[in-house]
Parts: structure tokens; sequence; C-alpha cells
């Protein structure tokens, strides 16, 4: 294979849950460009069984589009021979199975709370969470029932601060120990104990003969401190060797490219930590969001500390369960027309048959957006309590302050207009203050987040000259105030030395023109009740970046509220569509 | 780009994967015969059991229980005999909850698992083994009939197809089920209400072939002990018109239902097949390309569970009402109908 410092072509494979994407990046005197991109069916699954194929199908088009041979053989041509192959190839995947998870401690506000939000750092699905649920005694016949009926990847058993509680614990030990025992030998789960650390020899002696254990530093060390790094990245390797690696066709896959399999969180972290790293900015972080399938996916940085949060439902899978937990009445009412009940539930439940479809009429595209909107709510609702934001904080819940803010997924970047998918953005997640939104239109960032791993640069280069595309600087300001009332004055000076004096009123979303490319300096004066991020009724100057939207200020208000008559909530929320461009 | 599909063919070579639900062991051999009633393989449930604290039963300290014990592990107990026991007549005494046999014991407690449950899998479809699948199942053979179906209630059974309504337009109303659908897998049109689904319990028919199911009778579908399969999924579309033609013409035929659904990581389909006396049939090529005269049906908006042919393939893009433009065909409804759909809401049908 060609050395790192002479890859003239990287292919880049995104086997996601129901696309596989394929992006061939090339390089350009001193920079990499995008080449061509193709997509098809990821074929993990029945009938085919077998993660190759979609990306042999994917490889055809691609030298269909490219008029250049990649694959002969029965394998991809590498490294690159005149022109034919490509010199480098990557692979990540989000298609295989999660990690089938039993979570079991004591406390569910403490590290039952932490240890859902470690198992959150990667691909996994919790089964069944053992706790006491307040009663005096240990239910353990119905705990060792549960481990044993479900026979989970990994047992997560928390509990306890360093230190503190140690019988609970060895119960619930005792609870798995029992299950674990009455399962064959290779259904055994691993055991990864992250509560007491005065506990882990006990632990090991208890568990150690029955099951596969594996200690790591407490997710709850004291009562005041949270530890998620450790039991994240046991997790983590643990879906890597089990998950991927074991995926039917990743053999093959693993066979053509250098780099190991890549979560494909873990690569669209990555690319936002670059991110991060280039604004340089101490008081903002930066956030991303990938819509998929069937996750969705938070990555942030804050003060140089990346954080990645896999919630485990997505825009095609997902939605049906959120519906039990939540209530059909939250989709709803994001639907800007009368629907009933009935209806939105055939359309989720055909989404999850016939994942790979998409919106026919604006029917479907408004419970597609309606989805969208609350996965994003509820990933995020998972990823905050993990943040440690700094100087980049706002008021407790509410979003800190982003900038630059990337948009991704299927479940996003296939808005048939960009509006639609920024006003989706801007109400599932709420962002204040100001904040560039960064649309990977081409479904790139996981991909780029890879190529990073073996070429920075092409990585680097290939984020600087396009894939991502601006939406436009969205302000934000926080505050409360009648609907109507101005919350926002703002002066725009154009790069041509042009001025708008515009004003924004609560309740509105306000559109002003400013070009994809195009610069501009902004003058800002806040209602005294309002932050725009500068500090309450503080106003100053700001250069905002144009976009395929333009400058918005979304004058909602934080937290988001949406009118409670019918009638009138949809008006309203026709009139944002309309704002955002229909 | 490849399509999706689904078979609705009258006569070809069906394979029909029979898998057991946990890992078990395969009782036929390769190249066997099955009737649909054959066993082919078998596998033991988790089975119950509890946990006896004796120690705090005879209100003894842990290490103390040894002599008290009246069982030993590997012993048979039925549900009620004594386990433990102390202080003689009038004592304290500890029994077993469930008929079962001791198979731990261990700090004052012991474990009671009660006798293992086997689970059989039946053949369904008749046909011959032509794969085994180690632990999990086998892959039968045979030729007739294959359609494959949007939904399925994840129940199957085997009999005979009886057709009760008149058009795929039609539901199934309590009228249409009588005495003659006693034992028959009944075909209606577009849907059923919880009147028929009522009388069809009561009929005692062995599963219902419908177009779509409405999402609020799921949970009541998913209670019967009989098979019920939608051709196009879940909501009101009527059955697709290839489907319904094909049912119909099979009205009288013998047909194996099974109902278990398509599932994120185990991708069974549900599917109705019905054996033919032939001796051979074409195999179906689900790779074949999408051309014009291709059978589809569309997946998604107005004319979902709608079937027609492929007319023409633009080399545009086509645009839908949503905005967005996609790669997509003209199709033909007939009746001088068509419409432009995108790939991605297309289904093949082989």
């Amino acid at each position: 294979m060609a050395d790192a410092r002479t890859i003239e072509s990287i292919l880049v494979a995104d086997c996601g849950t129901v696309f596989t994407k394929l992006l061939l990046l090339e390089r350009v005197e001193d920079s990499y460009r995008f080449v061509a991109q193709a997509a098809a069916l990821t074929t993990l699954n029945p009938p085919w069984h077998d993660l190759g194929i979609g990306v042999v199908q994917a490889l055809e088009q691609l030298e269909e589009i490219t008029g250049r041979t990649l694959y002969s053989a029965a394998r991809l041509i590498t490294p690159q021979q005149g022109m034919e192959g490509v010199d480098a190839f990557v692979v990540t995947v989000s298609a295989a199975e999660p990690l089938s998870l039993v979570i079991a401690g004591l406390v569910r506000e403490m590290s039952l709370e932490s240890a859902r939000r470690a198992a959150a750092g990667t691909y996994t699905d919790i089964k069944a969470i053992l706790s006491r649920e307040g009663s005096l005694s240990s239910p353990q016949e119905t705990w060792a029932r549960t481990t044993r009926d479900v026979s989970p990847d990994v047992v997560l058993l928390v509990g306890g601060v360093d230190g503190g509680a140690r019988r609970p614990v060895m119960e619930l030990a005792d609870a798995i120990a029992l299950a674990a025992s009455m399962l064959e030998q290779d259904q055994r789960p691993t055991v990864l104990y992250a509560g007491n650390a005065e506990l882990r020899s006990n632990i090991i002696k208890l568990l150690g003969d029955i099951a596969h254990v594996e200690v790591v530093d407490n997710v709850h060390p004291t009562t005041a401190t949270e530890q998620l790094g450790p039991a994240q990245n046991a997790l983590e390797q643990y879906y890597i060797e089990e998950r991927l690696k074991t995926a039917p066709g990743a053999d093959t896959l693993m066979s053509w490219s250098r780099l190991p399999l890549l979560p494909t969180a873990t690569a669209f972290s990555r690319v936002v930590d670059y991110l991060c790293r280039r604004e340089k900015n101490p008081d903002r972080g930066v956030l991303g969001v990938d819509a998929g399938a069937a996750t969705t996916t938070v990555a942030a940085t804050f003060d140089g500390r990346p954080y990645v949060t896999v919630y485990g439902k997505g825009v095609a899978y997902g939605p049906l369960s959120w519906v039990k937990e939540h209530g059909i009445a939250a989709l709803l009412q994001w639907v800007p027309e009368e629907m009933e009940e009935e209806e939105l539930l055939t359309l989720l439940y055909n989404r999850e048959l016939r994942p790979w479809t998409v919106p026919q009429d604006p029917r479907e595209l408004w419970v597609e957006q309606a989805i969208a909107r609350e996965m994003l709510r509820s990933a995020l609702a998972i990823a905050l309590p993990t943040w440690d934001v700094g100087k980049s904080g706002t008021s407790p819940g509410m979003m800190p302050h982003v900038d630059p803010l990337l948009i991704s997924g299927g479940g996003l970047v296939h808005m048939p207009r960009p509006g639609q998918a920024l006003l989706v953005a801007l109400d599932g997640l709420q962002p204040t203050g100001i904040s560039t939104v960064l649309l990977d239109v081409n479904r790139a960032a996981p991909a780029l987040g890879a190529v990073a791993g073996l070429k920075p640069l092409a990585a680097a280069s290939a984020l600087e000259t396009g894939a991502l595309v601006s939406l436009g600087t969205v302000i934000s300001p926080v505050g409360k105030a009648r609907p109507g009332e101005v919350v926002l004055r703002m002066r725009i000076t154009y790069e041509d030395g042009g001025t708008l004096d515009v004003e924004a009123r609560y309740g509105d979303i306000e559109i002003w023109p400013l070009l994809p490319g195009q610069k501009a300096s902004l003058e800002l004066r806040p209602n005294h009740r309002f932050d725009v991020g500068l500090g309450v009724g503080r106003g100053g100057k700001v250069q905002a970046i144009g976009g395929l939207v333009g400058l918005v200020v979304d004058a909602r208000g934080r937290p988001l509220v949406l009118p409670d008559d019918p009638d009138h909530r949809r008006r309203t929320l026709h009139g944002w569509i309309w704002d955002v461009g229909g | 780009m490849f399509i999706p599909y689904s078979m609705a063919n009258p006569l070809t070579l069906v394979r029909i994967a029979r898998r057991l639900p946990r890992p078990g062991e395969v009782i036929v051999r390769l190249g066997e015969a099955v009737e649909p009633t054959h066993i082919v393989a078998q596998a033991v449930e988790p089975v119950d059991f509890r946990i006896v604290d004796v120690a705090r039963e005879l209100n003894l300290p842990v290490k103390k229980i040894k002599p008290y014990l009246k069982v030993k592990r590997g012993d048979t107990v039925a549900a009620g005999d004594i386990l433990a026991s102390r202080g003689g007549v009038g004592g304290q005494v500890c029994r077993a909850p469930i008929d079962g046999s001791i198979v731990g014991s261990g700090r004052g407690r012991l474990l009671v698992e009660a006798q293992p449950q086997g689970v059989s899998l039946a053949a369904l479809v008749p046909g011959l083994v032509v794969e085994v699948l180690p632990n999990e199942g086998v892959v039968i053979e045979t030729i007739g009939a294959w359609m494959q179906m949007g939904w399925g209630n994840g129940e199957e059974a085997y009999g005979v197809l009886r057709v009760v309504v008149r058009a795929p337009r039609q539901p199934i109303r309590v009228k249409n089920i009588d005495a003659a659908s006693q034992g028959a897998i009944v075909v209606g049109g577009s849907r059923l209400d919880d009147e028929a689904l009522d009388q069809a319990v009561e009929m005692q028919v062995r599963g219902i072939i419908v177009g779509s199911v409405a999402p609020s009778m799921i949970p009541r579908l998913e209670a019967v002990d009989f098979p019920v399969v939608a051709t196009e999924g879940i909501g009101a579309a009527p059955m697709s018109q290839v489907y319904f033609d094909l049912l119909r013409s099979l009205d009288g035929r013998e047909a194996a239902v099974g109902g278990r659904l398509r599932h994120r990581w185990r991708a069974e389909r549900p599917y109705v097949v019905v054996p033919m006396p032939a001796q051979s049939a074409p195999p179906i090529n689900p790779e074949s390309p999408l051309v014009v005269g291709s059978r589809v049906r569309v997946l998604r908006g107005s004319y979902t569970g709608v079937s027609g042919v492929v007319s023409n393939i633009p080399t545009t893009m086509i645009q839908l009402e949503t905005g967005a433009r996609l790669p997509g065909v003209q199709v033909d409804f007939g009746g001088k109908e068509f419409a432009l759909i995108p790939f991605m809401n297309l289904e093949r049908l082989l």
C-alpha cells in the first residue's frame, strides 16, 4: 500500500443502517477534493447477510460516475495504479447491531443515571435496568431471571461511591452470577464493573469463574463527581470487537483497508473536535448532530474536551417506541395540518417496515420533520448533563453557546429545502446566542472523521473546500417578552458598505439576505431583558457568515413553547415554515 | 440502483428459512422430504426457577443450614416437598415452591429449577430440506406460488385459502366470515375491523390475509393465536391488485402462512406459500434490473399499495410534491393513470 505521504486518492465507505455511502477524495495539489459519491442499500441483514455486497453495489455506481475501475477480481484495487483503484480505503459503520446491555445499580438518580450516560457513549441497547426501586429487600430472583432471559452482551454493574455501599452491590453481583451460571458458556455476558472501587476484588472473586469480568473506574466515585470516560471506552472497545469486527462481511472490508473499522459516531465526533480546534473560541463550544435512521448522535466539544452521545433511536427505527414513552401528542404538535393519530401511527409503522423510503407528499414530510425534531430533543436531553461547558454555559438545562453547529444525517440533510433542515434543527436543539449552522450536505462528516485517522490533511482540506455547506448565521436571543415586542435591533453592514437596519420581534423567525460566501458586520442591540450571547441586555459588533438560508434571527424565545390551541399552533408552525422558505 | 422487491409470483422455486427462536438442535437431514407438521428442529425454553432462602426461613446462620437440609443437589422435588426443617413436630419447615430439581446451593440458599420445556419448530412449508443451519433450523425448498407480505402478527399456520371478498378494496366484514371459514385461511381485500376479528376468532379460522391493518388493531392482532398477514403493511391501503388476483386464483388451495415480522436484525418477512404439484419452476433473480415493463408497487404517498408497470425511466430527476428532486420512474397504473415515483418509494414485484 502507498505510504501515507503519497496518498493520491482515498475511498471512504460509511455503512449506515439503511444506506451505504461511498465518497471518493483525490489530491489536487496540496489539498484533497471530493470527486464523486455513490450510495446503495446496506446489506448487513437478510437476505444478503454481507456488509460487502452493499459496498460493491455502491462501488459499481462510483465506477459508472467516474469512469474509473475501482473493483476487480472480487476486491478493491489498492493502491492506485494509474487511473485504476485508490490508495487508501477507510470504513465507518453504524449498521451493526448495538451491544445489548443490562444495567445494574443502586440509586436511579446517581450511579444508574451515570451508567445510562456511559452506555450512550456508543451503540448500545439497554434491555433492562436492575435496581431496588426503593424496596428494602433485594429482588434477586427477579434480577437473575431478567438477566438470564435477556442474555445481554454486557452487564454494566455500578453502584456505591468509592468506599461506600457494599452489601447492595454484592447482592446485585450475586444475582448476575446466578443468571450467568444458568446460561450456556458462550452466551454468558461480560460483566463490566464500574462501581465502588473497594469491591473490585470481591466482584472478581464472585464472578470471575463464571463470566468474563472487566473492571474500570467508578462512574460515580463520589456523590459530587461523575466519571464516564473509562466505562465509555470499555463499552466502545467491546462494541468494536464484538459487533463491528464480527459483522457479516466486515472481514472482507477490513482486508481492503489498513485502518480498523470505526464506529460512525466516533468518526463524526472527530470532525466536531476538529471544528472546535479550528475555531479556537474559548467562549463557545462546537456541536454536531447526526440524525440517522436508527440512532441520533450528538457530538460536542467544550474547552477542548470531546463528548459523544449515541441515542438509540433514529428517524426510521425508534419513533414507534419513542411514542410509547412520550405519547403521540408530542409528535402531533409539530404537524402543521390536522392529522389523526391513526394516520401518524400508520406512517411511523410503515417507515419502520420500509426505512429506505422518502416522504412522497407534504403530510409525510411534516411527520418526518416532527420525528427529527423530537429525536434531536431526546438525544440532547441525554447529552446535555454529560457536558462540562465552561464559559459556553447559559442557564441550566439550556443549550450552551455553540459555534459552529453542524447538522448531518439523512434525517436532516435530505429535507427538500435548506430552510426546512435549519428549522428542524432550531426546533430540536434550540441553540442560544450566535451560531453558524453548517449542513453536511454530502453526509461526508463521519467519512472525513475516519479519513482524519489516516491523513489529517485530507480531512481538513476537504472540510475547508466545500464538504460542509453553510446555511447561515443564526442569532437566538434568550429571554421572555410579549408576542410582537421587539427583542433585537440590528444594523447589518455588508462587505460592499451597504447597510440595513432591522428589528426582530418576539415569536418570529426573521431572515435577511446574506448569501453563501458573503460576510457582514452586525451591530446588535438586544432588548434589555434579552441575551444574544454577549450578556443580558448587552449588544456589540459581531461578524456573520452567509449561507443558503441567510442571516437568521430566531426570536421565538427559549425554551421554545408552542401555542396550546391546535388551530393557533398550526398557523404558527405554517408561519415559521413560510419564514424559512417553505 | 438496487430496488427492493417483494415476491408475488404464481409459480417459482421457493426457499423458506425456518429458524428456532433460540439455539437448539436440527433433527432432520439434508435432502429429507418434509410435510407442514413435520418437526424439523427443537430447542429448550429457559426454565422457571426459584431461590429458596433456607437460612432466613429457618432463622439460621448461613453456615449452619447443612444439617437441616432434606435434599441435595440433583434431587427432584415437587411443589410443597420439604427442603429443610428444624425443630421436629411443630418446628419450622422450608418447602419447595415449584416442581423441579435442586440445581444449586450456597450462602444459605437453594436454587430450584423447573423441568425444562421443549419448543418444536414445524416445517410449515412442505418440501425438501436443502440446507441445514446448524443449531438454528433449516431451509426448505418447494415449488409453488410465493407472496411476501408487508406485515405479520408473528403466528404461522397451514390451511386452505378461502377468498371471502370480491374486490381488493372490499374490507372483510362479519358477514364474510361464516361457518365455511372454520379452519380456513380467510383472504380479504382492504382491511378488517374489530367485529370481523371477533367473528374470525369465534369461527376458529386458521389465518387471515388482508391488504392492510389499522395501527389501533395491532395489539389485538398480536394477541390472537392464528396468523394475520397484510400484503401492504399498516394503514388502510387496499390489497394490491397483483396480490388479490393471485390469491383469488389460488382459492381453495392449501397454503403456508408465515407471519413472523421483518425485524431490524433478523429480517424474516411474512409470507404466503402455496405448494404446487409442478416438477420444476424458474427461480427468480432478485438482482434483475428495473426496466420499462417491470412490475412495481408504490410504498409511500397517495398511491401506497397500488401496483403498476414502469412505463418510462426519465434521465433527469423527478420533482415530488414535497419539492424534493430525486431519480425515479413513471408508473402506469392502468386506466390511463400515471405517476412519477422516486426509486426509493418503489418496490419491484417479482
